[in-house]
């Protein structure tokens, strides 16, 4: 075929992947091409490369079956992707991860020498692959268009490097991206999967159906032709053991998951989770088709070619060839092409972003190149890194040739991917597995591998003395590269896997068990093994002093990606958060910036230096991340922060609650306080109300007159004055930055960082202000913490209203033992017993309606057998009247005696208390009779009062001894009307107060003098004392309750038969 | 397979995971290596030329059960450690 036809078909094609991927590419924002299920499940097929494309054939025709592992692992693994894969998806999603060196890195605290580590392995191990790949495109080019034949001799593989070279720098380094995703080489490697499985079912088909008569008759002819190569088609042959079939199947697992490319297509390049469960079927179906047609095109390429197994590798391509087919072979030639470019552009791709990320850029920080734009260098050394990494492949090929290095490494690169798998996978599932162990383990797991495989493949490409593979270095046997501690009978793979995992998971396990992980680790890897979690904000324990504003962070990050992109990208960081008057994010958002900051610098530059560079930049301004003063005193704050905070509250709660003083309560609190969060004062004021200042009520920590002992004035001058004034909290978190002069000269007197006021507030009232300071640390107040703060001062609210009702109900007890002692005192005035006179019978009561009232009676025997009978009632029912009550009787003891009638009596008794009655604005009404039980003149007097009654026992009607008079009090000077009434025997006399005629029932119905009368009448057998119980009992009938409302007072006398002195 | 938990689905991956590693390896495949013809075709030739597309089958019909909005597509139900 002609030299330049196949140049020009080629070059054609070049331009067709390449438009595909510019669509693709200019498309990205419209929308994604490749956010598709199907360009998913085509891309990953980039694991299907020339050595597989070529190689499987010729596998097939020289040893038979096990072509077929390296498909069917990948087969069986991906049972696990929706767990294992999406995994993986979801953390790389989440945290901006962009290569499998940053995966692993950021999963042990975004370390840097593991980073490097795994960089370094990757490229070893895989670099040689790269160039297995330019060495078939060069050796199928030569078979299409043979040197001799054409005449040209050209380097084909250098003007491969060279072309790949600029199809990968073109779409995977055109710009700096934040997320390392390649949308247009992702189209582009879609397509090239698409052209290989065309070319190689082409070919299928064409050997089987076209050359043969179907599966058939391939497998009769050949076993016909070849009876003695049947095991081709068996198992447990001599090249096919059980072991080494199962060393490649699982070694396939391990390799499609985590090659470097196979990662980045697969992990990093996924646009949507849902594809995987797409690509979990598609991706094995793709291997199905393309495995269908490897054995009859090997069964059928030896039977044509009389069982020469020479050119088996390329049966693929020479079959179309040889008859004369050379459209078919272009096609095959394509797709060999496809399959080799896919493959060394996504690992030139892959190689170099962790080659920038984990080797360059820590050099290029350490350094500190002080440059305004980063962004420009960065995304040339990046392209130099995909050119370096494809011409290194180049030089290999160039320099070791057809050596039997070149034949195994694909497998030998399938096995140093096989080495990830520990750190990765224990880094996804364990929470044992720390950093240090990953690492040993997987500095062992190489040095191995290297041992194990590449040793004895350079000593059969002659560059090292064959000894050491027959009598092992120094003449150690039991370090025969191939019989490592005297392990024999393996094929080189399986030896080489079982003695690299020994080491490396068994020092991954072994370390991840002795050692604990380190606090720096416990971020990330809570991230990673819980990465379907719920997605919790993470606790802020951190805070920036001297904290740059977002302007500063764009800035810096315009010198990693460029200004373009970091203005993208803080846009939609801004968009959604609060701003405040400012114009800057709240204090607490600032550590979330940084947070966004270092992600997005990872998208570009990778997790590990991402944080270097923002922790260089912070240091170099002077900010610092201060560790939040763990204010829950428990190391974990994020995941427990929320049950200690109860814990306090809870105790806080208990102090209130404890019935102590408010004193005591108060102090307990900020004891409390204290003790829990370490501030080096905590103070409460209340407002005193008459001062209008807020007064300290209790004070704990250092002493400071001016900060815990000194009242405040309610103004808006002091931070303190306007938490009351305003009912809010105010946090200053760094003394620095204060606003009212006033408080900024005593806070800075006081040498204090930082102070939190909250209103003590109870029921929407204001009544003081609880107050913290911190000496040593800024920014202790968190906004959890204000939270936790402000329902501790609703707690010392609370425990003031409970204070304050306790007191309140104390007074009020007091109170009532005084009334209780007022009112024995004044039943004490009343008259103990009733006189004894002969043929008198005598009862009286007083029934106060409260404690103390203003009723009063009183029997006086005078000398002259005379007896005086009072009746009196001050209006009101208080100690007032009570008072009054005792003065009457205080005059009436001492004075009515010596004053011979009850008119003077009544005179006197109002001169005497018109005064008083007049200062107290009270009146009394008072009832005076004298009787002589010798003449049974009965002469009384009365100041207002109801008229008594006398039941005449021979008419057994009613009397009312009505006398004109006054009521006590009105007047300086009254005369009293004085009057007399014979009393006969049977007779019965009531002196009642207005307590029993004025009680109600509930229609509002008085009881009245008229039903008085009526009892007087129907009880007028019984004795005086029975008639009173009647009485009473009577009124409490008509009433309804027991209690009186207003004081009841009875006197009753009866006079019995013969009556003398 | 309506009423599958989570819990149940993931068991059901992980064993169908095993049982293809089991089925691909000594000694099950041993059943199959022998110079035995069926329609012309070597015996464990037409093992994995059934065998592979029923595997893919079988991951193809939980991916769709999977994919169906009643299945736990959430995260969190089916990943719970």
């Amino acid at each position: 075929m002609s030299l330049g036809l196949v140049t020009t078909i080629t070059l054609l094609y070049v331009g067709l992947l390449f438009t595909v991927a510019y669509m693709a590419d200019s498309r990205q924002r419209i929308s994604s091409l490749i956010a598709n299920p199907a360009v998913y499940s085509l891309s990953l097929a980039v694991y299907f490369t020339s050595w597989t494309f070529y190689g499987s054939v010729g596998r097939a025709a020289t040893s038979g079956l096990d072509f077929l592992p390296t498909y069917l692992g990948p087969t069986l693994i991906a049972f696990t992707w929706w767990f294992l894969l999406r995994k993986m998806v979801r953390i790389s999603k989440e945290q901006n991860i962009v290569s499998i060196a940053d995966f692993i890195s950021s999963r042990y605290g975004k370390s840097a020498s593991l980073g490097a580590v795994v960089t370094i392995f990757a490229v070893l191990g895989i670099m040689p692959y790269i160039a297995l790949q330019l060495k078939a495109i060069s050796t199928s080019f030569n078979l299409i268009c043979p040197p001799e034949a054409t005449g040209y001799s050209a380097d084909t593989a250098l003007a491969m490097a060279v072309l790949l070279s600029l199809f990968s720098v073109l779409f995977g380094a055109r710009h700096l991206s934040t997320t390392e995703r390649h949308e247009g080489m992702v189209a582009a490697i879609a397509l090239e999967s698409l052209v290989k499985i065309v070319a190689f079912v082409a070919v299928g088909l064409f050997v089987t159906f076209g050359l043969f008569d179907g599966f058939g008759d391939i497998f009769n002819r050949f076993l016909n032709q070849f009876p003695e190569r049947a095991d081709l088609l068996l198992m447990e042959t001599a090249q096919i053991p059980y072991t080494s079939w199962f060393t490649l199947t699982f070694v396939a697992m391990m390799a499609i998951m985590f090659l470097p490319r196979q990662f980045h297509i697969m992990v990093i390049e996924n646009t949507d989770e849902k594809h995987i469960l797409s690509a979990m079927w598609g991706f094995p179906a793709y291997m199905f088709l393309l495995n269908l047609f490897v054995i009859p095109i090997a069964l059928g390429g030896l039977l044509i070619n009389q069982g020469d197994v020479s050119g088996a590798d390329y049966f693929v391509l020479s079959l179309p060839l040889q008859h004369d087919y050379p459209a078919l072979a272009l096609l095959v030639f394509v797709g060999g092409f496809s399959a080799s470019a896919g493959m060394v552009m996504v690992e030139a791709v892959a190689l170099s972003t962790m080659i920038l990320n984990h080797l360059i850029m820590p050099v290029i920080l350490k350094l500190r190149f002080d440059m305004v734009d980063f962004s420009g260098l960065l995304i040339h050394l990046k392209r130099l890194g995909i050119v370096a990494v494809i011409f290194l492949g180049y030089f290999y090929c160039h320099v070791i040739g057809d050596s039997y290095a070149l034949i195994n490494i694909g497998l030998t690169s399938f096995l140093a991917a096989t080495q990830f798998a520990p750190a990765l996978i224990g880094g996804l599932y364990w929470r044992r597995a720390n950093g240090r162990a990953a690492l040993v383990g997987l500095c062992l797991g190489f040095i191995v591998w290297f041992y194990t495989l590449l040793i004895p493949s350079f000593v059969r490409s002659g560059w090292l003395d064959t000894h050491i593979l027959e009598n092992g270095p120094f003449h150690i046997a039991l370090l025969k590269p191939l019989e490592l501690f005297g392990l024999s009978g393996f094929d080189i793979w399986t030896h080489a896997l079982f003695w690299t995992l020994f080491f490396n998971l068994g020092a991954f396990l072994a370390l991840s068990l002795l050692t604990p992980a380190p606090e720096s680790e416990l971020e990330q890897r809570e991230k990673f093994i819980n990465a379907f979690g719920l997605s919790r904000q993470p606790q802020e324990r951190q805070r920036i002093s001297k904290a740059p504003s977002i302007i500063e962070f764009v800035d810096l990050m315009t010198k990693f990606i460029g200004e373009k992109q970091a203005h993208t990208a803080i846009a939609n960081y801004v968009g959604d958060r609060e701003i405040d008057e400012r114009g800057s994010l709240s204090e607490f958002e600032l550590p979330n910036l940084k947070r966004f900051a270092e992600r997005t610098l990872a998208g570009s530059v990778g997790a590990a230096p991402a944080r270097i560079i923002i922790e260089n930049y912070l240091e170099a301004r002077g900010s610092q991340m201060e560790d939040v003063f763990d204010i829950f005193g428990s190391v974990n704050l994020s995941r427990t922060s929320s049950r200690e905070q109860l814990s306090v509250l809870y105790e806080a709660a208990r102090v209130v609650a404890s019935g102590d003083e408010l004193q005591q309560i108060l102090d307990n609190i900020l004891d409390l306080f204290i003790q829990q969060f370490k501030f080096d004062l905590c103070v409460i004021r209340l407002i005193d109300i008459e001062k209008k200042t807020l007064t300290v009520r209790s004070q704990r920590g250092m002493s400071s007159l001016h900060l815990g002992e000194s009242e405040r004035e309610l103004t808006q001058e002091t931070y303190i004055g306007s938490t009351y004034l305003n009912n809010s909290v105010v946090v200053i978190n760094d003394s620095d930055f204060m606003e009212k002069a006033k408080s900024a000269q005593i806070i800075h007197r006081e040498g204090i960082k930082s102070f939190a006021h909250a209103p003590i507030a109870i029921e929407g009232e204001v009544i003081g202000v609880i107050s913290a300071f911190s000496r040593s640390v800024k920014g202790v107040f968190t906004s959890e913490f204000v939270e936790l703060f402000t329902s501790l001062a609703g707690q010392v609210g609370v425990a003031w209203r409970n204070a304050q009702q306790t007191e309140r109900i104390i007074t009020a007890r007091e109170h009532e033992r005084e009334m209780q002692i007022a009112k024995t005192i004044q039943l004490g005035l009343l008259p103990a017993r009733t006189p004894d006179l002969k043929g008198i019978d005598l009862a009286g009561i007083c029934v106060p309606a409260h404690q103390v009232g203003g009723d009063y009676y009183d029997y006086l025997l005078r000398d002259d057998g005379t007896l005086d009978l009072v009746i009196a009632d001050v209006s009101g029912h208080n100690i007032g009247a009570a008072l009054l009550m005792v003065e009457a009787r205080t005059f009436i003891q001492s004075r009515a005696r010596s004053l011979s009638s009850p008119s003077l009596i009544m005179a006197e008794l109002n001169r005497f208390f018109y005064d008083d009655l007049t200062r107290s604005e009270l009146f009394i009404t008072l009832f005076y009779l004298t009787f002589d039980p010798k003449t049974r003149i009965a002469t009384y007097a009365s100041a207002g009062h109801n008229p008594p009654l006398l039941w005449r026992a021979a008419t057994r009607t009613i009397e009312r001894l009505d006398a004109e008079g006054l009521i006590l009090g009105v007047r300086p000077t009254v005369t009293f009307d004085q009057e007399q009434v014979d009393m006969l025997s049977g007779d019965l006399l009531l002196l009642y107060t207005d307590g029993i005629t004025e009680a109600e029932n509930d229609q509002g119905e008085f009881f009245g003098d008229e039903r008085l009368c009526a009892l007087l009448d129907e009880f007028h057998a019984l004795a005086a004392s029975e008639i009173r119980e009647q009485m009473l009992h009577q009124v409490r009938l008509f009433t309804g309750i027991h209690h009186f409302k207003d004081d009841v007072s009875l006197v009753i006398m009866r006079i019995d038969g013969e009556t003398s002195g | 397979m309506k009423n599958w938990q989570p819990g149940h689905l993931r068991e059901a991956w992980v064993l169908c995971f095993i049982l293809g590693v089991v089925m691909l390896n000594y000694p099950f495949l041993q059943i199959f290596n022998k110079p035995t013809l069926i329609f012309g075709i070597p015996l464990l030739v037409l093992y994995f030329l059934v065998g592979w597309p029923i595997s893919i089958l079988v991951i193809y019909l939980f991916s769709r059960f999977l994919a169906t909005p009643h299945a736990p597509t959430s995260p969190t139900e089916d990943e719970e450690e």
